[in-house]
């Protein structure tokens, strides 16, 4: 990157976080944070809906044909959820990671698709964004992007990973 | 800890003789049944050129016209419609997707339809509901070699795993689910374990330097990403085994990709399946120009493919990836040396 416009880019970010904070510190904050349990909690939550989302991607009953999403995507990976929204040719318009995953329920697997806004889309999401984290956001990229790699166990917290 | 007892049973069984021990493993092999050559020993002869088939993984599931019983059929026409027709194939394993006898047998009535001998090596996915049972009874030995035309062929079941299942009181259903993910996470890394490794040696022991080695084994023998069990964990054991050969090409199935690797004396190639592409795992490839491109989800032939290996007289091999649909880039459409 140029050098001097990164200075620049800092200069001004630094700036407006001071007056950010400036702002905090003079007002009531908007929200407590959140207590140690609360927030355990909360990631706790999340991790039951990658571990629903894992069993989903590892279902046969998505489709008809006894394919599962794992059979092509271990782990999750080649999904690219950092890609999206983005143009996509078998979708023909920009589309959304959980139309692509609806489009991959309908097509390799002749099943059928999953109501947008329901808990098992939002599980399958939760799986395959956990299991890209900290990869850049990056919409539209052309890629074929891996999960984190793994060393052992099911890649995400869970108490009971001995089973399926 | 298998490695350790590997040796301290080899330093056992040198002194010993494990000759007697494991005469019984020697017995006839399928390569007289096939009728592939059987001359014992292809030592410092030259060998006559010749070219032979791959095909492996086609996954097949007990569901009728099911589509991949079509893309199996479709590479075996293809095989047979080679030119020049290839002496023989073999097949990597992974010929069923849950184990089931039906799904074999549904696979060996698609591949006696080839019109050369083919030989055929299990893959984890035809194994783990019966631990082989049905396999061996349609196909016999997990393990054999035969030679060809001065050039010693070597399959192995390289897919065997310590016993995960007892401790954990799985029926025989649920221990074949947990095999058939790629990222199964209680399975641990596979191998070909003791009784393999000495077969190995005793097969090869005769055989002088110069003996053209092909090998094929499911998964590949080099570490490339243990967490799919792209590995095979007595590999380095194997690749001590055929050090002493001026060359040795290896093939293996199991990685659904054009992959390619060369350590010491081996090089090895991985296939293409007739079921599905896998995406790369996330690790650098040891030669990133031999690679396939991104598939289209709505092509279904697409990453995909058979294979043509040529061999020529000074033991130079090319594997030919024909690919059922544009998959391949123009250095490796050209054939990948072997
Ligand atoms: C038969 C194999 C197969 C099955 C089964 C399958 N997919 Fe796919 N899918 C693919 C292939 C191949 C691609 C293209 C990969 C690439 O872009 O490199 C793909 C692409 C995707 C993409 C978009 C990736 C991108 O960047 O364009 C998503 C998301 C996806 N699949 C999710 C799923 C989900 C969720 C399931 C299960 C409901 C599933 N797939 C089942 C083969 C499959
Ligand atoms: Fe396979
Ligand atoms: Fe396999």
């Amino acid at each position: 990157m140029n050098n001097r416009r990164f200075k620049t880019l800092t200069t001004a970010v630094v700036a407006v976080c001071t007056l950010a904070t400036m702002f905090v510190v003079s007002n009531v904050q908007a929200k407590k944070p959140f207590s140690g349990a609360e927030a355990e909690d909360q990631v706790n939550m999340l991790m039951a809906a990658v571990k629903r989302g894992d069993d989903l991607w590892h279902n046969p009953k998505l489709g008809t044909n006894g394919l599962a999403c794992g059979n092509c995507h271990p782990d999750g990976s080649a999904s690219n959820p950092h890609t999206w929204p983005k143009y996509q040719t078998n979708l023909g318009k920009v589309g959304t990671l959980r139309e692509m995953i609806n489009w991959c329920i309908s097509v390799p697997m002749l099943g059928k698709p999953l109501a947008p806004d329901s808990d098992d889309m939002i599980a399958m999401e939760a799986y395959a964004m956990y299991t890209h984290r900290g990869v850049a956001i990056a919409p539209a990229k052309d890629e074929q992007h891996g999960a984190v790699p793994v060393v052992s166990g099911p890649g995400y917290p869970n108490a009971d990973s001995g089973n399926r | 800890m298998r490695k350790i007892s590997r040796r301290q049973f080899l330093g056992v069984s040198l002194k010993a003789g494990a000759a007697t021990m494991f005469a019984g493993m020697f017995a006839p092999t399928a390569t007289s049944v096939m009728g592939l050559g059987g001359i014992a020993h292809a030592a410092d002869k030259k060998i006559s050129p010749f070219t032979f088939a791959v095909l492996t993984d086609a996954h097949l599931y007990d569901i009728p016209d099911h589509k991949f019983d079509a893309i199996l059929e479709k590479g075996v026409a293809d095989v047979n419609s080679l030119s020049p027709a290839p002496d023989f194939v073999l097949y990597g394993g992974d010929l069923g997707q849950s184990g089931k006898e039906a799904e074999l047998v549904k696979g060996k009535k698609i591949l006696d339809k080839l019109k050369m001998p083919y030989k055929i090596i299990p893959g984890e996915h035809d194994y783990y509901l019966d631990m082989g049972k049905a396999w061996r009874g349609l196909f016999g030995d997990e393990h054999w070699s035969f030679d060809h035309n001065g050039v010693h062929i070597i399959g192995m079941n390289s897919i065997l795993v310590d016993d995960f299942w007892t401790m954990a009181e799985l029926t025989p259903l649920e221990r074949m689910g947990r095999m058939e993910e790629l990222e199964c996470h209680q399975c641990g890394l596979w191998g070909v374990h003791e009784k393999q490794l000495d077969w190995l040696e005793k097969d090869v022991k005769k055989l002088s330097p110069s003996t053209p080695i092909m090998i094929m084994t499911h998964s590949p023998l080099w570490d490339y990403y243990p967490r799919w069990n792209f590995q095979t964990s007595d590999a380095p054991e194997i690749r001590a085994i055929l050090r002493k050969f001026d060359k040795v090409m290896a093939i293996h199935g199991h990685v659904h990709q054009v992959v390619y690797n060369s350590i010491g004396n081996i090089n090895s190639a991985g296939l293409l399946s007739t079921s599905w592409p896998w995406p790369y795992p996330p690790v650098e490839l040891p030669y990133p120009d031999i690679r396939m491109n991104r598939v289209d989800p709505g092509d279904f032939e697409d990453g995909l493919g058979s294979h043509h290996i040529a061999i020529a007289k000074e033991f130079d091999g090319v594997v030919n990836y024909r690919a059922f649909s544009d998959l391949l880039p123009e250095n490796v459409k050209r054939g990948v040396k072997l």
